[in-house]
């Protein structure tokens, strides 16, 4: 089993326009989603990230202070997973809920091990 | 981390249509009926949050009550916004509240009991007399009964633009006679709570007679409509409930018969034909208990009327078996409290059984002046039924493309279409 990220990005407030109807079946689809990778034992951690920070920037030493434009796409929370190989984990983010009511994307990067360095 | 997504595949049945009644009436309590809006705005907000964060975390142990703190939080910070914007307004209500629900230990705002109460006086304010019938159901779907615009419309068959235009009127309304968050008294209750009755009959009847089973959205109409009532029904503060339970009793009755209306091709089956083991059986039992109840004390209603007939087709084992004298006395006794052309045509049908097709048809035609009835689908494919038993089927025929000329349901148009060939092909 290899370890991955999985960056979840979208623009603005994707969720905004659902309704409690449409919330109800999404979250249901959304317990199925983490209760299926919690049972497989693939999920090692989750969290929604605030959609506004601060973007450090440097060089050398040397700090550059803001403004920072913001792109319109936004990391807005994270996969921490466990996959035999990227396509497993390409799966599983393609399975993300989110796909199905809003626009959105989601960068799926394997995490570096020792092995892999050496 | 286990744990902490164990609860993942328990959601409440409409938890968030229902919370979201729930909190946008405890907000209106404590932000004024002139901030119904900002009510429905930020519970929308918080229902977002929280499926932004359940969407990591999985769903928690107490959705309801997560949903409570993130509205109760964000509907203080909406009041603080205000109180900033008006510091030197006089106003004492306004600060009471906002020291009330700020106040870290005074939950009842969101206890049962509140909810409950909060939720009967959105009831009485959506349906004020001095809204419009459409506006009225709108803004119930809309606030009490977490109903999308685009649902809302779908339901009615009708533009979002259209409903929208509703909710505008009927908030406006709301603001400019000052609708107060209150269950009226005395006599005024009496007068409100019909009001209020009415209203939702007119919900469930939308969602029954057009439907035929068809869209589970028509379907949702007459399940919130038995919900809203079954609300008002276990709040202590209505004490004459003689006409809540009549009324009850007559949604729960239709609504057995709800699924066994139509096949699986979408064609409808006329009461008689149906399938009567299709029907709901734990409806009907529910739905003649809380008839037994409202006769009771003793007064009768139009509910009462219409539920007891409703409950004489439920029980009867097949249509010829249905006590059609009963039904009969029953819609004579009707008409003594409400001359309606709807009722005359029903009554008709019954005659038809007791006295005979022909004296059924004799005044059945004795209603094609009546401005609503010469309009009314209905009432020509009734009169074209009767034809065909009679036989007359040339008469039938012309009944038939009556009907369907003016009906605009597709599937009640199928179906006559197939009833019009069957006449067709036997004449």
């Amino acid at each position: 089993m290899k370890e991955f990220m999985l960056f979840v990005k979208t623009e603005g407030d994707h969720l905004a326009g659902l309704s409690p109807q449409e919330q109800q079946n999404h979250v249901t689809q959304i317990g199925n989603y983490i209760g299926k990778l919690v049972k497989e034992g693939k999920l090692k951690g989750a969290q929604p990230l605030e959609i506004s920070g601060v973007l450090v920037q440097g060089n050398k030493g040397v700090f550059k202070d803001g403004p920072y434009s913001e792109s319109k796409e936004v990391i807005v929370g994270y996969f921490h997973v466990l996959a035999n190989n990227l396509s497993e984990a390409v799966e599983i983010a393609k399975a993300n809920p989110l796909f199905q009511v809003a626009k959105g994307s989601i960068e799926v990067r394997p995490i570096k091990t020792m092995e892999e360095i050496n | 981390m286990e744990k902490e997504f164990e609860h993942a595949h328990q959601l409440v049945d409409h938890l968030f249509r229902h919370e979201s009644g729930k909190l946008i009436a405890v907000l209106t309590r404590i932000l004024g009926t002139d901030n119904i809006m900002t009510a429905e705005d930020v519970v929308q907000e918080a229902m977002t949050e929280a499926v932004n964060q359940w969407a990591y975390k999985g769903v928690p142990e107490n959705p309801a009550g997560w949903l409570y703190h993130v509205a109760k939080f964000k509907a203080l910070n909406f009041l603080r916004k205000q109180r900033a914007m008006l510091k030197y307004s006089s106003s004492v209500v306004f600060q009471q509240t906002m020291e009330q629900v700020a106040e870290p230990t005074h939950e009842e705002f969101f206890s049962d009991t509140h909810i409950a109460d909060d939720q009967l006086r959105m009831m009485f304010t959506c349906c004020h007399p001095s809204i419009s019938a459409d506006s009225q159901i709108a803004l119930t779907l809309k606030t009490l009964c977490g109903f999308s615009i685009s649902e809302i419309s779908r339901a009615f068959l009708t533009s979002e633009d259209n409903i929208n235009k509703r909710l505008v009127r009927a908030r406006s309304i709301i603001r400019e006679n000052r609708v107060d968050f209150e269950v009226p008294e005395g006599n005024n209750l009496i007068n409100r709570l019909n009001a209020v009755l009415e209203t939702i009959y007119l919900l469930f009847s939308e969602g029954y007679n057009a439907s035929f089973g068809g869209d589970s959205i028509r379907y949702e109409l007459c399940r919130e409509a038995i919900r809203l009532t079954q609300l008002i029904a276990d709040h202590p503060q209505i004490k004459q409930k003689s006409e809540v339970w009549a009324l009850l009793a007559l949604m729960l009755l239709n609504a057995s018969r709800f699924k066994a209306r139509q096949n699986n091709d979408t064609e409808l089956i006329s009461l008689e034909k149906q399938d009567r083991t299709l029907w709901n059986s734990e409806y009907i039992r529910q739905g003649i208990a809380y008839l037994d109840r409202s006769i009771e004390d003793d007064q009768v209603s139009k509910y009462q009327i219409l539920a007891t007939i409703s409950a004489h087709h439920c029980t009867a084992k097949s249509g010829q078996e249905t006590d059609w004298e009963s039904v009969l006395a029953l819609y004579e006794t009707l008409l003594q409290l409400e001359q309606s052309p709807i009722v005359l045509l029903n009554k008709a049908v019954a005659v038809s059984k007791v006295h005979g097709i022909n004296q059924g048809l004799n005044e059945l035609k004795a209603l094609r002046f009546d401005p609503l009835l010469s309009n009314y689908p209905h009432y020509y494919s009734t009169l074209a039924e009767l034809s065909c038993l009679q036989p007359n089927y040339q008469e039938a025929i012309a009944y038939f493309e009556k009907a369907i000329s003016l009906s605009h349901n597709e599937k009640e148009k199928k179906h006559l279409k197939i009833r019009l060939l069957h006449c067709r092909s036997v004449f």
